[in-house]
């Protein structure tokens, strides 16, 4: 119990809040342009500091401050997700966070109608993010970035720095131009197969620069229609990836739904099964039923996970979505609506906890087991 | 025991390969369709909200090696219910992607009297 001895000796603002530690898989370190500058070429450099950042994003207002918790900003300055210092303080060693997933800034990348600008500053990203931050904590994984829009470009990125071992993923927005189970992406799933990562859909972008509108019925005025909207189009990228076949021509690439919330796929699967039944003779490349698509590969993360009417709702939703294979933790540290590892879900039976604070991310990723429980 | 029952519903003229006929036997309706010259019947109900099962598109079994390819087994094996177009395996009654979801299916036989295929028989056993 070396743990608990540790932590009574800590005072009582310093122990870590769970007693067992967990996998977070959504921290959000700064990578705005003003920390990756110095790693884009100098075409790039140049062009920024004559003419602006030339990035789409910030249509609507955002909430917190920012878009950050208001308490995040470091005191000497600086961006909310900039200092590792702080991160470890007000997130990692006070939820004893055994890996967490870094998933960046600066989603307007994946915006942008210039490749090569777009290809450019996701490497000045990724490098960045390998110097300051994977190198600095051990804890911490990265997520490549990747033009998702130009799909030779973005497969080049991923053989690149995809073979690392701290590098456990590839994130692209949920903003787009095409669904994500369009053929035209098929070089990124190749790619991400070669290197066994995990394509993660992250929120965001939709309705700025090349991305199509936030919703189908078109541009929302607010940020919390936005918002409200994103299961829709989340749910169109997953239809997308069954009924065009992606996971019958990449029977091992998994697929990671991030922010778009967690409980709305139940009825979704509900309904992609029964529509499969009588629409079967259209798409016969799909060999089994949707949902087991989901359950064989696809994992979702929890934040900002929908609060239920009561616990029962609660847990027929869980059961639904086969949560206990399909669910991993996230809290969206430092972003304003951030979950706290403690308190943003009902408490959980000890199996189930586990489960999604920690195996299924593991698995996911391959990380090691919890240090703690190594020998045990 | 219910005791089963045998019915002639119809002449091996009146239903060539790759048609069908739905006749009522014993207050039931059902469809006899004949396969490549083997006869089967199959109860007029689709299990799912009651449609009239075999008044649907009778066709084959669709298959794919990958997106955009497109095979079709089994020609005439397959009806397809007319509300929801769920298929069902003719011989067995089957759903495609459920098996546990089924109508009834009889046996069927045909009894040769007739100086003619033509005139020959078909019962279906109840």
């Amino acid at each position: 119990m070396q743990t608990s001895n540790t932590n009574t000796q800590l005072p009582v603002d310093k122990r870590p809040k769970l007693k067992r530690s967990i996998i977070d898989c959504d921290i959000h370190q700064a990578t705005g342009l003003d920390a990756i500058k110095p790693y884009l070429p100098r075409a790039y450099q140049e062009l920024v500091k004559q003419y602006g950042p030339a990035l789409p994003g910030g249509m609507h207002f955002n909430g917190g401050v920012g878009g950050r918790m208001a308490d995040a900003y470091p005191e000497d300055g600086g961006n909310a997700g900039s200092d590792l210092e702080l991160m470890q303080k007000q997130h990692l060693d006070r939820y004893n966070v055994e890996y967490g997933i870094l998933t960046g800034e600066g989603y307007a990348v994946h915006a942008i109608p210039n490749y090569d600008y777009a290809a450019a500053m996701c490497r000045a990203i990724n490098e960045y993010t390998i110097e300051h931050w994977l190198s600095q904590d051990s804890r911490l994984r990265g997520s490549v970035f990747i033009s998702k829009q130009a799909p030779y470009l973005a497969a080049q990125e991923i053989n690149r720095v995809g073979g690392r071992s701290d590098m456990v993923q590839v994130v692209v927005s949920s903003g787009s131009s095409i669904p994500y189970g369009n053929r035209h992406y098929d070089p990124i799933y190749e790619a991400c197969v070669r290197h066994n990562l995990p394509f993660t859909i992250h929120v965001g972008l939709e309705g700025e620069g090349i991305n199509s509108p936030h919703t189908g019925a078109g541009y929302v005025a607010h940020y919390i229609e936005q918002r409200c909207a994103r299961p829709a189009v989340m749910g169109a990228h997953l239809a997308s990836f069954i009924f065009d076949g992606v996971f019958e021509r990449f029977p091992t690439l998994k697929v990671v739904l991030q922010e778009a919330g967690v409980l709305w796929l139940a009825p979704f699967l509900w309904k992609l099964d029964q529509e499969w039944k009588g629409l079967r003779v259209q798409t016969p490349w799909v060999r089994k039923k949707p949902s087991e698509y989901f359950r064989d590969h696809v994992r979702v993360t929890t934040q900002p996970f929908e609060e239920t009417p009561n616990r029962q709702i609660f847990d027929h939703l869980l059961e639904s979505i086969y949560a206990k294979e399909t669910l991993m933790f996230c809290s969206d540290y430092p972003h304003w609506d951030y979950d706290s590892p403690s308190q943003a879900l009902p408490k959980l039976e000890p199996e189930l906890w586990d489960s999604i604070y920690y195996q299924n991310a593991a698995k996911l990723y391959g990380l090691p087991p919890r240090k703690t429980e190594e020998t045990k | 025991m219910k005791q089963s029952s045998q019915h002639i519903v119809g002449t091996v003229g009146e239903i060539p390969p790759g048609t069908h006929k739905i006749v009522e036997v014993g207050g039931r309706s059902v469809g006899i369709y004949n396969i490549n010259g083997v006869f089967h019947a199959l109860r007029n109900i689709c299990p799912h909200q009651g449609a009239e099962l075999c008044k649907g598109i009778v066709s084959a079994y669709v298959t794919s090696d990958g997106p955009g390819d497109f095979q079709f087994d089994r020609e005439g094996e397959i009806v397809r219910c007319p509300w929801h177009q769920w298929e069902f395996d003719i011989p067995t009654g089957c759903m495609i992607t459920d098996a546990v979801m089924r109508t009834k299916t009889y046996d069927v036989t045909v009894e040769k009297f007739g100086v003619s295929i033509d005139n020959d028989l078909i019962l279906i056993h109840m």
